[in-house]
């Protein structure tokens, strides 16, 4: 009854009194139960019960008063199972909550549930999770991937199960997984959203993510969970705003880059025409958008850099990963031995191989070759990426050079296709700028979105502008349609 | 930059108390070959020797001095919650001095 309605119109609806919390949880709940795209973890039936129950009086001025929502599984819940898709962590029960949850209980959301992910975020499929693989709602044969690593929180928003939910982006986690399934996807501006309890994957470009189905939507959830935390040391002073007041304030004498080479690298006539459709619209509208220029070979290097720097980054991260302070029992006659035996059995093959890229790129023969070098390009590209932020306020790009990609399609990861259009939204995590991908079009009933980066703690002009795009493509509060199985 | 192969790669899982199969070893040779390719367009860069490495985007200064307040840390019963293995009120692991 209530599926698929924004935040701002289910508080419209508890502020009139039309619904409660409960009733809305309840629904919320039920539908997750039926939920047959394997998103979530765990659901949170009874905690979300009693957080609803005990909301009595709206909130007129809360826009999250009320509004079910769900977790991504590699974020710490207070006495609710949090596995972070892994093996090793089957079992455990965190017994704190992430700033960014402990923030939205404050505004009395209600968190329904954890939501599946490639196993601790490492991977953009969707399909390494100890669950397996996740399905793209908007496709109810099963047949096409969501996008990871934020699969399940992409899957519940797109599937309308709630109106939001939290995600987290290293490398593209929350904005590719938004242009497979018709979704505003938003990264901060690294520092934005406290990152305490959030399991650290590559800190130095790890944020929260959220995924809504409009873009004032998404602006709500953000100030609700932006700020500084003393717990989170990497977490801004810089003053947060209120990013919805002046979302219609849009300044056209703020200038909009498309960098051409990465339009190039894209094969797709249909989504490439659709893209350059929106920018004819945009400059009719009169705002200034022009092509600018990286160079081919910088941009092919983005994704090794960024495969080096990650793996490198989590290998050290999860070395608290022993199986010995949290984790399923393991056997050993030396504490060696049970660490081993633990780590052998909890990780998937995947990201053990990822651990491995990562040992390797830190040992002393290989480490300025490998790891340093790719610390090295990732300033070089920040730096021309600021040279074109001299200029201009906003890069403006495709998203994905395609939409969501069946299961067990695998592309030429040695292509400029790949290595550039696949990858760019890195861009983002490098620089640690905002940005926001949302939808610019269907193919096949599939969608595909276009993502808008702006300058760091830019977030006002980075909700302005999307939502200026949105106006122009119509594309909001989509809801992936048929039935759940 | 160090040769890789299997003997390298199993050095690599056991620096960081992991193991895996041997097929597995082979699937990540194989990678190897993938990702040293895409390397390749960071390597021919010379002009990156003079650049500094990026270890984070931008500086964030925590300067503040917290305020001198007592605050509640983790109990004893929270703090060993999550181990699978303790003894009296400690996580308890196998003899080290054998």
């Amino acid at each position: 009854m209530y599926r698929g309605l924004s935040i701002e119109k289910l508080h419209e609806l508890l502020v009139n009194k039309k619904v409660t919390p409960l009733e809305l949880t309840k629904e919320a709940i039920e539908l997750a139960k039926k939920d047959s795209n394997n998103a979530f973890e765990y659901i949170m039936e009874s905690e979300a019960l009693a957080i609803a129950e005990s909301l009595k009086e709206p909130e007129v001025n809360n826009p999250l008063w009320g509004i079910p929502f769900v977790i991504k599984d590699n974020m710490s819940t207070k006495d609710v199972p949090t596995t972070g898709s892994s093996n090793i962590l089957r079992g455990y029960v965190p017994v704190f909550d992430a700033t960014v949850v402990a923030k939205l209980k404050e505004a009395h959301a209600v968190p329904i549930g954890k939501s599946t992910l490639d196993e601790l975020a490492m991977g953009g499929t969707g399909t390494s999770g100890h669950l397996g693989t996740t399905y793209n709602p908007f496709d109810r044969s099963h047949t096409r991937l969501v996008g990871g690593s934020s699969c399940g929180s992409a899957a519940v928003t797109a599937d309308g199960i709630v109106p939001f939910a939290l995600g987290s982006d290293t490398g593209d986690s929350t904005r590719k997984p938004a242009s497979y399934a018709g979704l505003v996807g938003f990264k901060p501006t690294w520092g934005r959203i406290s990152r305490y309890g959030l399991f650290p994957f590559a800190p130095s470009l790890d944020t929260v993510g959220i995924f809504t189905r409009s873009v004032k939507d998404c602006a709500y959830v953000l100030n609700a969970t932006a700020g500084r935390d003393e717990k989170d040391m990497t977490s801004s002073v810089v003053p947060v705003h209120d990013y919805v007041k002046d979302i219609e304030k849009f300044d056209k004498k703020r200038k909009i880059a498309v960098i051409q080479e990465i339009l190039d690298t894209i094969t797709d006539k249909d989504i490439k025409k659709a893209f350059l459709d929106n920018i004819n619209k945009l400059k009719e509208s009169g705002f200034t958008v022009e092509f600018v220029h990286m160079d081919t070979k910088m941009l092919a290097s983005l994704f090794a850099t960024y495969f080096v720097i990650s793996c490198a980054e989590a290998t050290s991260n999860n070395a608290n990963l022993d199986g010995i302070k949290f984790g399923p029992l393991s056997k050993g006659d030396t504490y060696e031995e049970v660490m081993k035996n633990a780590r052998t059995k909890g990780f998937g093959e995947l990201i053990k191989r990822r651990f491995i890229i990562g040992s390797f790129a830190l040992m002393k023969e290989n480490k300025e070759e490998l790891f340093v070098r790719a610390q090295r390009n990732r300033r070089a590209v920040v730096d021309k990426l600021n040279e074109i932020y001299k200029e201009y306020d906003f890069i403006y790009a495709l998203a994905a050079p395609s939409i969501a990609p069946k299961i067990g399609e695998s592309s030429d990861r040695l292509s400029d296709e790949y290595l550039i259009a696949d990858n760019h939204l890195v861009l983002g995590n490098f620089a640690g700028l905002p940005s926001l991908t949302l939808p610019l079009g269907l193919k096949d009933n599939m969608p595909f979105g276009v993502n808008v980066m702006g300058k760091a703690f830019d977030e006002v002009g980075v909700f302005q502008l999307s939502y200026e795009i949105e106006k122009i493509t119509g594309l909001k509060d989509l809801v992936a349609k048929g039935e759940q199985k | 930059m160090k040769e890789y192969n299997i003997e390298v790669l199993k050095d690599a899982a056991n620096r960081l108390l992991l193991d895996m199969s041997e097929s597995e070893y082979q699937t990540l040779l194989s990678e190897f070959d993938i990702v040293t390719k895409q390397m390749k367009a960071i390597g021919d860069n010379s002009e990156l020797d003079k650049i500094e490495p990026m270890v984070f985007p931008f500086e964030i200064y925590t300067s503040e001095l917290r305020e001198d307040e007592a605050k509640e840390p983790l109990t004893r019963e929270e703090a060993l919650r999550n181990s699978p293995r303790k003894v009296g009120g400690q996580i308890k692991l196998p003899k080290v001095v054998q």
